[in-house]
């Protein structure tokens, strides 16, 4: 289904749309197990053009836009398998321009000179981040932290956004790369994207205060960071689908195109259901949130399904390519690889259903 | 839950809801077949003489003229409160391709007795042998001076037994190709003579449909709509908006709350694995909403859905039967009672809904119909 746009969103999209021209499958083969697995370049040029401080308000110098406008950009940058992690940076500088004096790396986060990134999980099957084991001690000004967080999308980070036990609940705290006590364990991905293991000890950290609108810092960064990898799975889900349809109508077999056997155009309607039921979501959630204030079990549901329809759909796409689909030089298996590595960041689609149960109040 | 009301549709909420809590009798409340039209047709005309029987239609045909948040909130607030579905094919079939391709004498008889819900109707479109093949069909009207002569045999026709007329797609050019260019729609009164309708009971256990038999039945010539075998353009022109009415996600919502009573009462609330397949199927339910209030959107700016709400067709009729699945496992051994299960949280009806909701994937198009329109004028697969 269409989307109903604004025309300066529309713009948006279209300017994300031809920025993923020089992305795609191509140059992301390229950045495989490199170091950083993505152009520096490329991230400073979405900075140009405004996109990391999208949610930044105009007074500390962003784009003072909304969710409709984030998820249009990173569903672009799903579509065109794009490496620099413009969905992480644009919500770790939004966190960083929240409170009434912004955090002094915020500049630098936004023009893409320094990548900053959060770093929440502390096991394989995502957690309450509201009850971190990670804690922060000493007073403000001098905060210290301690902790071990996992799959952190490190590469080529400068600084991290940690959510950590303080002494009046979760405190969401900034620590720099090279801070002492910061130490990270790369490994590397079949996506080709390195993930961290970052392990403080008694690292020096700053407190990065909510927005005034809500909840809890830590709250409104995680349901950010949700709805943002929702998002760019929705744009990976897309373009599979659209490389598949292209290639029901192309390859023929028993003479005519396999897109006209009643099985497989079942499949490809079963895929686009799926896509529409993400779609829908994605927009509407975006357009019915504020962007500091996203209802957490709308955002936890909105990730499962995403992470599930993503997962599914890139999977099915394989199956309608025959062994093309199964082979390295072919495509649309780095779709799958990176539907598989945003939906098992921050939690998985088992992992969020899990969380969605209390998040909901479904057993009340 | 992503649609907010404005100010005054709030209020228009708050009206609706007040006057349904204090007119709708306690006993049509949360039934699960519908009630016999003895019991039925008095809550129809108490909702026609306050005006609200046809918030989709225009004014001057005695509609309320509502806005579509309008009648989305009056739907709503009736699945809440759990309102007996009235028999629709006057209401939202047969008045809505009237107004659009009757004749004035056709609007004066038929429209008013619609509003006030003193005739009810019936569509026969399906035969026994052309059911999603429907341009197959050859029940027969032949044109003889100022009367038409029809035989043949419609079947699945919803309330037939309960209905005073039928609007019914006949052949009337059996040699046209393509099928669909010899087929015409026709107006029938069902006390006619030669009309033989017999119920046929469904796995709910109600007789929620009929046969039709018509056998030399006399329908007069003015009772056509349209033009001579122009029936098929005139049936499809309004399916669009029928399949975003029927995928009201209240109709999940209200499922799912039963599914809750249930599996508190069962126990079955604290097993993780049920744990894990009800939040699946309520994160479903959440993305229905969305892509109902999504589609609501875009109708709202005039661009019409067209052959895309099958989408939302295939995922709430499928939706709605995944719940139904659920409740039945949520009611394990009770599951089978038939009637409405006692428990400390109220009564809860499982196998009447779960046997009802394995219609919803039929009618309307099947899931197999929709998947195929889907490929084939979506997804722009070759034939
Ligand atoms: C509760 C209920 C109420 C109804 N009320 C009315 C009414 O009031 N008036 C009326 O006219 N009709 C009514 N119908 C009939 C309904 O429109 C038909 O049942 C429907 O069109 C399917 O036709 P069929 O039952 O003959 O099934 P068939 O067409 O015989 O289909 C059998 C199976 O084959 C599949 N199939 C058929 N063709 C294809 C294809 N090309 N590709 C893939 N799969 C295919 C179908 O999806 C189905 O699974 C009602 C039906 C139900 C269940």
């Amino acid at each position: 289904m269409d989307l109903y746009l604004t025309s300066e969103q529309a713009l948006l999209r279209d300017s994300a749309a031809k920025f993923i021209e020089a992305a795609g499958p191509k140059a992301a083969r390229g950045f495989r197990a490199q170091d950083p697995s993505f152009s520096a370049p490329r991230l400073r040029h979405a900075g140009e053009l405004g996109w990391l401080g999208i949610l930044v308000p105009g007074a500390a110098g962003g784009l003072g836009l909304g969710l409709t406008e984030l998820a249009l950009v990173l569903e672009q940058a799903g579509r065109g398998l794009v490496c620099e992690p413009i969905g992480l940076a644009a919500i770790s500088a939004a966190a960083l321009g929240q409170g009434r004096t912004p955090h002094p790396v915020l500049d630098r986060a936004m023009t893409g000179a320094a990548l900053i990134v959060p770093a929440f999980q502390e096991s394989a099957h995502g957690d309450d981040p509201l009850a971190p084991r990670t804690h922060v001690a000493g007073e403000d000004g001098a905060l210290r932290l301690t902790g071990k967080k996992m799959f952190v999308c490190a590469d080529g980070a400068d600084g991290f956004l940690v959510n950590a036990r303080g002494r009046d609940g979760p405190a969401l705290c900034y620590v720099a790369r090279n801070a002492p006590g910061c130490t990270l364990s790369r490994t590397q991905t079949v996506e080709g994207r390195k993930l961290a293991t970052l392990t403080l000890t008694d690292a020096p950290a700053d407190l990065i205060p909510p927005h005034s609108s809500s909840r809890n810092a830590v709250d409104a960064l995680h349901n950010l960071v949700l709805l943002a990898l929702s998002s760019e799975l929705l744009g990976v889900m897309e373009k599979a689908n659209e490389i598949t349809l292209d290639y029901l109508r192309l390859r023929k077999q028993f003479g005519k195109p396999i897109g006209s056997f009643q099985a497989l155009q079942h499949q490809a309607a079963n895929i686009y259901v799926r896509i529409e039921a993400t779609r829908s979501l994605v927009f509407q959630i975006a357009a019915n949130n504020d962007a500091f204030c996203i209802d957490p079990a709308t955002a936890i549901a909105l990730k499962a399904k995403a992470s599930e329809d993503a997962m599914i759909v890139t999977e099915a796409c394989i199956q309608l390519h025959g062994a093309i689909g199964f082979t390295d030089e072919h495509d649309i298996g780095l779709y799958l690889k990176r539907a598989m590595l945003l939906s098992a960041l921050f939690g998985n689609a088992a992992a969020q259903r899990r969380r969605y149960i209390a998040a909901a109040d479904l057993t009340a | 839950m992503f649609r907010r009301d404005a100010l005054d549709e709030a209020q228009y909420r708050m009206d609706v809801r007040t006057w349904l809590e204090a007119n709708l009798p306690v006993a049509l409340r949360g039934r699960t077949t519908r009630p016999s039209p003895l019991e039925l047709m008095p809550w129809y005309h108490t909702l026609s003489r306050k005006g609200w029987i046809a918030p989709h239609w225009p004014r001057q045909y005695g509609g309320m003229g509502a806005t579509l948040n309008e009648q989305i909130i009056m739907a709503e607030e009736l699945a809440r409160i759990g309102a007996p579905h009235l028999p629709v094919q006057g209401l939202n079939h047969i008045g809505p391709i009237l107004m659009e391709f009757g004749t004035a004498a056709q609007k004066a008889q038929h429209l008013p007795p619609i509003i006030a819900g003193t005739v009810i109707w019936a569509q026969g479109y399906s035969e026994p042998g052309a059911g999603s093949d429907l341009a197959s069909l050859s029940t027969r009207a032949t044109l003889e001076g100022d009367h038409f002569v029809v035989q043949g045999h419609k079947i699945w026709t919803t309330w037939a037994h309960h209905s005073d007329w039928m609007f019914a797609l006949v052949r009337t050019d059996p040699r046209a190709q393509p099928r669909q260019a010899g087929i015409s729609f026709l107006l029938v009164d069902l006390r006619s003579p030669g009309i033989r309708i017999s119920p046929i009971k469904t796995i709910a256990g109600d007789d929620e449909f009929s046969e039709v038999f018509l056998d030399e039945v006399i329908v007069p010539a003015e009772n056509l709509v349209g033009k001579l075998n122009d029936g098929w353009r005139i049936a499809n022109a309004l399916l669009g908006h029928e399949r975003l009415a029927t995928s009201n996600p209240q109709f999940s919502l209200t499922a799912l709350e039963r599914i809750k009573t249930m599996a508190r009462a069962s126990g079955i609330i604290a097993d993780p694995a049920f744990q894990d397949r009800l939040a699946a199927a309520s994160i479903n339910v959440t993305a229905l909403s969305a892509m109902f209030s999504h589609a609501v959107e875009l109708t709202n700016h005039e661009k019409s859905l067209g052959p895309e709400s099958s989408v939302i067709k295939i995922f709430g009729s499928e939706l709605l039967q995944a719940l139904n699945d659920l409740l039945i496992e949520a009611a394990g051994g009770h599951a089978l009672a038939d009637r409405p299960i006692a428990t400390d949280f109220g009564e809860v009806d499982v196998a009447t809904p779960f046997l009802q909701s394995r219609r919803v994937t039929i009618y309307g198009g099947s899931s197999e119909i929709q998947r195929n329109v889907l490929a084939r004028r979506v997804l722009d697969l070759p034939t």
